[in-house]
């Protein structure tokens, strides 16, 4: 590009308008930790459900220790992908920000069913949770299937009401399946098909 | 009566610079290089007049042993974009 001041008032405002559009445009979610955590608690929740039904464990709760993997190699992840931004926008800020507070919610939340042992009802708590960052994330990519997937959760979450424990189980994984999988792997092909 | 047009922004490479860091937080150099396709001794040096006009804020640090410049857009720097832009648009409604 020029260093050239000779330019009109049309040729600036248009030169404004690529440059804003050209770090605007650029998407950059590939869709991998969705499908990861999507992939982690559709294994998890359905195979709490056979060992339930078929008595296979004594603490067939013990599968979900498989999430501390998923966080280790969440972590590495993120540390690398963070090696590798060379940009950083408002809205990767705030969407980091929403994840954020949907993990301490969720840690939170789980401290105090422990503590007062109220292990009840814990799933409907886990799909009100699990609406809120991926309702979000869907209005700051401005994707759909993230949105829908949100409200899906908080659907699933009042079906929820009327369904015993163990089968809240199988809502949890119909609303990964429908709030990170299934946008986890539409975001991965746009993805591919915005940065080839 | 017509406003001035910033000298410092209205150059096509810097005005350029502006405009990508001003829709985001921070970027490094090599990315405002590629999207500008400008030399990088040229940027650097659009770079540094941007800085001494105190409209951006440039980080020098290191990442895996390599240098690693980052810009980011200040509030002065803002207040001037918005200032060049609003003076271009009152050109355009005169023009019309």
């Amino acid at each position: 590009m020029e260093n050239d001041n000779d330019f009109n008032p049309q040729q600036s405002l248009a030169l404004i308008e690529s440059m804003i559009n050209k770090a605007k445009d650029r998407f950059n979610e590939n869709g991998h930790l969705y499908l990861l955590w999507g992939w982690t608690v559709l294994l998890c929740s359905i195979t709490h459900f056979v060992f339930l039904k078929f008595d296979v464990m004594k603490e067939p709760g013990r599968i979900w220790m498989l999430t501390w993997l998923t966080v280790a190699y969440q972590m590495v992840v993120l540390s690398k992908r963070k090696k590798e931004e060379r940009i950083k926008t408002y809205t990767d800020e705030i969407r980091g920000y929403v994840w954020l507070a949907f993990v301490a919610m969720m840690f939170i939340m789980i401290f105090l069913m422990a503590k007062n042992e109220l292990w009840d009802r814990t799933y409907s708590m886990f799909l009100v949770l699990y609406g809120m960052p991926t309702f979000l994330s869907g209005v700051l990519l401005r994707f759909r299937p993230l949105k829908i997937g949100g409200l899906i959760c908080w659907l699933l979450a009042i079906v929820s009401a009327y369904v015993s424990n163990d089968n809240q189980l199988l809502l949890l994984a119909l609303a990964v399946i429908a709030a990170w999988i299934t946008p986890g792997y539409l975001l991965r092909a746009k993805y591919k098909s915005e940065t080839v | 009566m017509f406003k001035e047009l910033d000298p410092i922004l209205h150059s096509q490479l810097r005005l350029a610079v502006m405009s990508l860091l001003i829709g985001v937080k921070e970027a490094e150099f090599t990315f405002i290089k590629e999207k500008t396709n400008a030399t990088a001794g040229n940027l650097s040096v659009q770079v540094q007049k941007l800085k001494d006009a105190g409209y951006v804020e440039v980080t020098k640090q290191f990442k895996d042993n390599y240098p690693l410049t980052t810009c980011k857009v200040t509030p002065k720097g803002i207040d001037a974009f918005e200032a060049y832009v609003k003076a271009l648009q009152d050109y355009l409604k005169v023009g019309k």
